[in-house]
């Protein structure tokens, strides 16, 4: 991997001499590009964001078919709820998450940079908004650069004006992720907003506004971790972007059609296309540089730039290292099988844990005040509390038994235990046992719980039964 | 060298690592615990869930951008009394 240079390419935008087209600290000017790879994008940037602001305004049934109640401690996503106990599928899918963007990286690059990072969906969001209200790269730079005067002012407020309400709306779709989406759409309108729903939408509003309209570049440069450490994912197999350096050089303008060899030029004709459309600013001819997110807007341009010039397609374009150097390429090696089936052994696990998981939790808590009490009729009491939660998306009526210890007795106040969807119930359980029938002090009793409509609905805990033993 | 590196990376390395792991504490810490539980015997016992959220997510913020504020400071070359300064191991120490 070769650094990028700082002598010929950390310019300010713009002015004097070609190379020097692009700076890494001024700001960008990324050109807009069409072409196969751009289409890609455009396709990414619609299906996820697509999905981004409509997926909230779903119902399923009666309530909104995804939504992180995080008043209520619930999660919504269709069919299922999950609750706090269920955070272990969090973090199955997390790392499910990083295993699949390991495998991609190793397979194909950055894909996930290039075309699916919300950074980079949302900074192509804001570019579009640029180039409609100031126009195309030239009339930006041109722009920037005059005196102030009523059509900037104008262009400039415009375009703001636009960045701030699409990010008022990405902020409020995002919470309304949280928050009951169409209700929060009605207070919005009335002006009646929570303090706190209020304060989120403008935080991430902010934040888009910020990320997407002013860092930009910089957030894959110096914020990403996955930037930092995605070249240790590489191996000779790896698509990358890379200039065909053997072909390309000595660069130099020319005439169409001249004969190049007596020219004494390769087949690059130092357009600096490749360098104004990168939205990082690098120069790809470089060679492989951490700046680049493999968004392939230097493939689309150079080939517009080959085909006008009547030269074959493909002097910057998708390759491997071994490929570059005439080696054998090999798809399925070692560490791309590695990941492969961590992951899909991980998701099938997930799959199957969520479809076996049962709906109902029962958590036992034994009476700490007391170890045990003797009744009139000379039978040992324990209590206990009971803590139900029915996780299910219907009411139940259960059965509660327990085994353990002969002839045991259970006496609840209530007569029969019914829970709501979602309900979470506190009992108070003495169990009686005759004390001839106890061998230990301590001696475990199994409590089931099992819902009376649906008989596979049940789960079991162990308790304790504490008294004395008779010799 | 502290001085080469751009002013706004020093701004993020500070404010985005801090950030990331303000949001996983909050996560964890809001799974385990019931704002509404603890907060009973508070004076804050009116907030909401929401309100509670967000608060505590500031607050691991705070506690996380002062580590890494810390972790930055501590980074600084040392510079001991009687020690020559070449004018290049001290770069970095502008504030």
């Amino acid at each position: 991997m070769t650094e990028n240079t700082p002598d010929n390419s950390r310019q300010q935008s713009g002015d004097d001499i070609q190379p020097k087209l692009y700076a890494q600290c001024g700001k960008l000017y990324p050109r807009q590009v069409q072409g196969f790879f751009a289409r890609l994008r455009v396709i990414g940037v619609l299906a996820l964001l697509g999905l981004y602001y409509l997926v909230p305004w779903f119902s399923w049934g009666d309530r909104q078919a995804v939504l992180f109640d995080l008043p209520a401690r619930k999660f919504y996503i269709f069919g299922l709820t999950f609750w706090p106990q269920d955070f272990i599928y969090l973090a199955f899918l997390l790392i499910i998450a990083a295993l699949a963007l390991f495998f991609f990286t190793t397979l194909a690059g950055r894909l996930w940079c290039g075309y699916a990072c919300p950074q980079t969906v949302w900074t192509e969001v804001f570019l579009w908004i640029e180039n409609l209200v100031e126009g195309d790269r030239s009339k930006q730079m041109k722009l920037d650069k005059a005196p102030m005067s009523w059509r900037k002012f104008y262009l400039k407020t415009s375009k703001h004006t636009l960045w701030v309400l699409f990010s008022l709306f990405t902020g409020f779709v995002f919470v309304g992720y949280f928050t009951p989406i169409y209700e929060l759409w009605e207070s919005t309108l009335a002006w009646t907003l929570g303090p706190w729903e209020a304060f989120w939408i403008f935080f991430y509003g902010l934040a888009t506004y910020g990320n997407a309209g002013w860092l930009r570049e910089k957030v894959c440069i110096y914020m990403c971790p996955y930037a930092r450490f995605q070249s240790v994912m590489f191996d000779d197999d790896t698509l990358v972007i890379a200039y065909d350096e053997d072909r390309g050089d000595p660069r130099g303008s020319r005439k169409r059609n001249i004969d190049l060899k007596q020219a004494g030029l390769g087949d690059c004709i130092n357009c600096t296309l490749c360098v104004q459309v990168c939205p990082t600013g690098i120069d790809i001819r470089d060679g492989l540089q951490y700046e680049c997110i493999g968004c392939a807007a230097c493939i689309d341009v150079c080939d517009d730039v080959m085909e006008k010039m009547n030269y074959e397609k493909g002097l910057i374009c998708y390759t491997t290292e071994n490929a570059r150097q005439n080696k054998k390429e090999k798809i399925l090696r070692l560490r791309v099988i590695v990941y492969a089936v961590v992951m899909f052994s991980m998701i099938a696990g997930l799959v199957y844990s969520i479809s076996q998981r049962i709906p109902l939790e029962l958590d036992i808590i034994r009476d700490r005040n007391a170890l045990y009490r003797e009744t009139d009729e000379g039978l040992v009491e324990n209590v206990y509390t009971l803590k139900l939660i029915n996780m299910d998306e219907v009411q139940h009526e259960y059965n509660l038994s327990a085994t353990g210890i002969e002839g045991m007795e259970l006496i609840l106040n209530e007569k029969e235990i019914i829970l709501k969807p979602g309900e979470i119930v506190s009992l108070v359980l003495q169990v009686r046992v005759d004390p001839v029938n106890l061998k230990n002090v301590s001696t475990g009793i199994n409590f089931s719980l099992e819902s009376k409509i649906n008989p596979e609905i049940k789960t079991q805990r162990i308790g304790k039964f504490i008294g004395p033993v008779i010799k | 060298m502290g001085s080469d590196i751009p002013k706004v990376q020093k701004v993020i390395a500070i404010m985005w690592p801090s950030f990331l792991i303000a949001g996983v504490a909050t996560i964890l810490f809001f799974t385990a615990f019931d704002p509404v539980d603890f907060l009973v015997t508070t004076p804050f016992a009116d907030m909401s869930r929401m309100g509670a959220y967000t608060v505590g997510f500031f607050l691991f913020w705070l506690l996380t951008t002062a580590s890494s504020m810390l972790t930055c400071y501590f980074q600084r070359p040392c510079v001991f009394k009687g020690q020559q300064n070449n004018g290049n191991s001290i770069s970095g120490h502008t504030a």
